[in-house]
């Protein structure tokens, strides 16, 4: 077993397709994330499950690699009996969560968002573009550039984790460019494709910040730079030409026409 | 019935005979990790160049005498000023301080270190309130020390 966990988890996804459903079993979505850089062990350490589960965990991906084989389960350390301090976001990570709420809400409205797409009239385009500037805008140049070019830089660029972060933006980059392409040929299929790919991207990616991530960074953060972290968040809300509100208003009137169109 | 046993901060209790001390002996002189002085809320500038934009600690009395670590876990690299939220007089004039530090010398961060006794919570208060009516925003963080000297929590509050 101790070759595998220093192995990177897609190749062993690969080869033994049955270890991403016991992940999948313990909530750790390794099998849509694109990058699978992580090593095996990293990924079992950095969701911190219960021993227990921990142990189990590493039984079911044993068996999902060979069922006949006993496979030896490295023993691990015993943890301090010490129960780790409850856990909250500092503040400059709970904006990055708290700017993740648009973005969901954006989210989940882009199943009916497609349903309705228009390519043929000039208004219905138009809230394509609308639609697409929110990913553009807000998503990207607002939120996901407080993390690139702030928050990431405080980190071992070189870590697993970054490179999959960075990777999920720039697949998100290339959506919103071939989306704009989509619109301008007013090709509906590939626009819609697009979007519900961006979907199942964005919701696996903001997971994996809220759940993973950002408490990881702020285990490792000191005082000291959770303030300047704070700081350079709010000067970029100050001087960015990106306004929130109306991002928020895009998104109500958007909730409101589909509630009633249900309705 | 129980016996009352009066204010759980001024609550007689003896901590010998639980204490043990298993830490090994520290090698030569503890440095103290302070950079400033005065320390006393009522008697330390605001605007004083060591409080620009500083970590600044308000620390309940208490805390340096339970907290065994205190200058090295909390005190280095951060300017201070101590209170006592249950005994000090006017502390009107605290919260003012509390806001020039926020809106003039522009600290980085506030933690505010209190003891687990009731009346301390009167300190993370004042600084929230103080926080409240300032016009710059700046994380807090507090901390909360018990009687022997152990961290009950230490948790971010919302800017």
């Amino acid at each position: 077993m101790e070759e595998y966990l220093n192995k990177p988890i897609k190749e062993i996804i690969a080869q033994y397709p049955g270890v991403e459903d016991v992940l999948n079993a313990y909530d750790i979505g390794c099998g849509p994330c694109n990058v699978g850089i992580c090593l095996l062990k990293d990924i079992v350490a950095i969701h911190r499950l219960s021993d227990d589960q921990e142990q189990q965990l590493m039984v079911g991906i044993a068996r999902a690699i060979d069922p006949k084989q006993d496979i030896k389960i490295p023993k691990k350390e015993k943890k301090s009996e010490i129960q780790p301090r409850e856990f909250k976001y500092s503040p400059p990570m709970k904006k990055l969560v708290d700017e993740h709420v648009l973005i969901k809400r954006w989210i989940a409205l882009i199943p009916e968002f497609v349903e309705n797409l228009d390519v043929e009239s000039e208004k219905g385009r138009r809230l394509i573009l609308d639609g697409i500037d929110m990913i553009r805008s807000y998503a990207d140049r607002y939120h996901h550039a407080k993390e690139e070019e702030i928050l990431f830089k405080y980190f071992d660029q070189n870590a697993d984790i970054l490179k999959v972060m960075h990777a999920d933006h720039t697949r998100a980059r290339s959506l919103v460019k071939e989306m704009l392409a989509a619109v301008e040929r007013r090709d509906r299929k590939t626009i819609a494709e697009d979007l519900m790919a961006y979907r199942e991207l964005l919701a696996e990616h903001i997971r994996k910040e809220d759940e993973i991530l950002y408490p990881w960074m702020d285990n490792q953060l000191s005082t000291r730079q959770v303030g300047e972290l704070f700081s350079k968040f709010d000067e970029v809300d100050r001087q960015i030409e990106v306004s929130p509100v109306k991002y928020a208003d895009f998104i109500d009137q958007l909730e409101k026409k589909f509630e009633k169109q249900e309705g | 019935m129980e016996k009352f046993q009066g204010c759980p901060g001024s609550r007689m209790m003896n901590f010998n005979s639980t204490a043990e001390d298993n830490t090994p002996p520290a090698m030569g002189k503890i440095t103290s990790r302070l950079t400033q002085w005065p320390i006393q809320m009522h008697l330390i500038n605001p605007a004083a160049p060591y409080y620009q934009g500083a970590d600044v600690l308000l620390t309940a009395d208490c805390v340096a005498y339970a907290l065994g670590d205190f200058h090295r876990e909390y005190l280095k690299d951060r300017s201070i000023a101590i209170a006592c939220p249950k005994l000090d007089q006017g502390q009107e004039v605290y919260l003012e301080k509390i806001k020039a530090w926020i809106d003039q010398a522009k600290i980085n961060t506030l933690t505010v270190l209190i003891m687990q006794v009731p009346c301390c919570m009167g300190l993370l208060n004042l600084a929230q309130q103080a926080a409240e009516a300032s016009k710059r925003k700046v994380p807090i963080k507090y901390v909360v020390v018990g009687v022997q000297g152990e961290i009950l929590r230490e948790e971010w509050i919302a800017a």
